[in-house]
């Protein structure tokens, strides 16, 4: 199965988990979201930033 | 020219000067809005009995008497806020807000409840409870969002500024699109008070829609609550970033703000710099997962089952995906804020601002917002936070200024961002900008809103 490429299943099966109800409309939606969405995700989820220090509490109003 | 047509300092020291009669201003600021807000859409709400009770009690301020609008954002001590939609996870009150507050002790009126985009998710205005808002320089085109209503009034003239937010572009996208200049403050500058999310936002800034710089200085002192001083911009270090933020751009749009750039570094007598700055279409999903969980305070699966029947199909369907966004994603657009942040502040050791276009491409159909890119069609939303994006995750400040106009005669913008604090030089050297130019297209309106002579 490529989980990313089957928003049909896996996102209202995960939302069914978490107790949320989903029509055809919302997976329709949620299919074309997911399509945009779900790419940018795992290129994220795939920087490799192990060494980069986390900014604890970060005052975002100043330069770290 | 008539009163409704100075700008927004004028206004404010015509008055002061005795010139123009402020109960005079309000009655024709309500008149012009009943006669050109139909085919807009901009305005959702006007309470002219409360806006001459503000004027009855306004204060000597630096906008005594002025009308403004402010977006369906905040609440107001006589209306709830409503987000563009029918209903919000948290339950919202009539009652003073900051930016309220704000407008209210410097003297100004507040005429009108600006439109916007539906709970804020979305650049295009195309969606809310209220109807979509247009553009006044084509009424089929998107007027931009989710400040939608804020920019349509101001740029059709039926206020001389507005007070918008900004989470992901919300004030930079409409303004680009409606020919106005729009400051996205720094973090935590401008009041949030008030805020349904002002708890939980680490992106979202109020901030002012205006005609140029000036007046969006003057707004934007009052929403700080200290007076922004102005200066020259002089030898200003200008940083272009060869991204898809300034690659992947229509050709128009590309061309308008490379012109724009080279007059700016003429202006001010200053440089331009090509820098590195790797990672902004990570750095643009990263600001999307956060604003994206953060807007869904208050949300429970249970309130998520029952949202209101006139939250639209398109929101109602995102709403839920968001529910199941990976909490690792999210760790990690933490993990890149924190990085992203890094790099600014290093790259703007060499720069003093970073330049490219506030979007990449003029105003889309209202029916159809895609837009086409080099890259290909594109939905409107996704281009246009890829550009706006970096400031809202960082909290730098940016503004966007108008630049041109497509062939079609739909306005084209730059953006210019800057380090921490610096929102004072980004109102220089958008006034450098508007020099450079002769003020060519701030002084510019769309038919609509052409001045009209006053009576003989």
């Amino acid at each position: 199965m490529e989980g990313a490429n089957v928003p049909d299943e896996f996102v209202p099966a995960g939302l069914s988990a978490i107790g949320i109800e989903v029509d055809e409309v919302d997976v329709a939606v949620m299919a074309a979201t997911h399509e945009v969405f779900w790419p940018a995700i795992l290129e994220l989820l795939s920087l490799d930033m192990a060494d980069v220090e986390p900014e604890l509490c970060p005052d975002l109003s100043r330069a770290p | 020219m008539r009163a409704q047509d100075l700008s927004l300092r004028d206004q404010a020291a015509a008055i002061a000067a005795g010139d123009v009669d402020p109960n005079e201003l309000l009655d024709a600021t309500l008149t012009r809005i009943e006669e050109r807000n139909p085919a807009l859409n901009a305005i959702v709400e006007t309470f002219p009995e409360r806006s001459r009770e503000m004027l009855a009690a306004a204060p000597d301020g630096p906008l005594h008497g002025v009308p403004v609008v402010i977006k369906d954002e905040w609440p107001l001590p006589w209306r709830a806020q409503r987000f563009g939609a029918a209903e919000l996870f948290l339950a919202t009150a009539a009652e003073e807000s900051g930016p309220y507050r704000a407008l209210r002790d410097a003297g100004a009126v507040i005429v009108g409840v600006g439109n916007m985009h539906e709970l804020g998710m979305g650049t295009t205005g195309n969606i809310s409870v209220y109807g979509p808002a247009r553009n006044p320089w084509d009424t089929d085109r998107c007027p931009g969002g989710s400040s939608s209503g804020p920019a349509a009034s101001t740029a059709a003239r039926l206020v001389a500024g507005a007070v918008g937010a900004d989470g992901l572009g919300s004030i930079r996208v409409p303004a680009a699109y409606c020919g106005l200049t729009g400051l996205k403050p720094t973090f935590a500058r401008s009041t949030m008070e008030g805020h349904h999310l002002e708890a939980v936002t680490t992106v979202a800034v109020s901030g002012p829609l205006c005609a140029d710089a000036a007046d969006c200085r003057l707004l934007a002192s009052v929403l700080f609550g200290e007076k922004l001083a102005a200066g020259d911009a002089a030898g200003l270090r200008i940083g272009v970033v060869r991204e898809s933020v300034s690659e992947d751009v229509d050709p128009e749009t590309r061309e308008a703000c490379e012109a724009a750039i080279d007059s700016l570094r003429a202006e001010t007598g200053g440089a331009v710099h090509e820098v590195p700055l790797p990672d902004i279409e990570a750095a643009t999903i990263a600001g999307v997962l956060i604003i994206n969980t953060e807007n869904l305070h208050g949300a429970t699966p249970e309130r998520v089952n029952n949202l209101h029947p006139d939250i639209s199909p398109l929101n109602r369907g995102i709403t839920k995906y968001r529910m199941l966004v990976p909490a690792v994603a999210l760790v990690q657009a933490e993990r890149l804020r924190a990085m992203m942040r890094r790099r600014l502040a290093a790259l703007f050791e060499q720069v003093d601002v970073i330049a490219w276009p506030t979007v990449p491409a003029p105003a889309p159909p209202l029916d159809s917002p895609v837009v086409d890119l080099p890259s290909g069609m594109l939905a409107a939303d996704q281009a246009n936070v890829r550009s706006a994006a970096l400031a809202n995750l960082t909290g730098t400040p940016a503004i966007s200024v108008p630049v041109g106009y497509s062939a079609d005669g739909l306005p084209l913008a730059l953006q210019l961002q800057a380090a921490w604090g610096r929102d004072e030089l980004l109102l220089d050297a958008a006034e450098a900008l508007e020099r450079a130019n002769e003020r060519r297209w701030v002084e510019s309106r769309p038919r609509l809103a052409e001045v009209e002579p006053t009576e003989a």
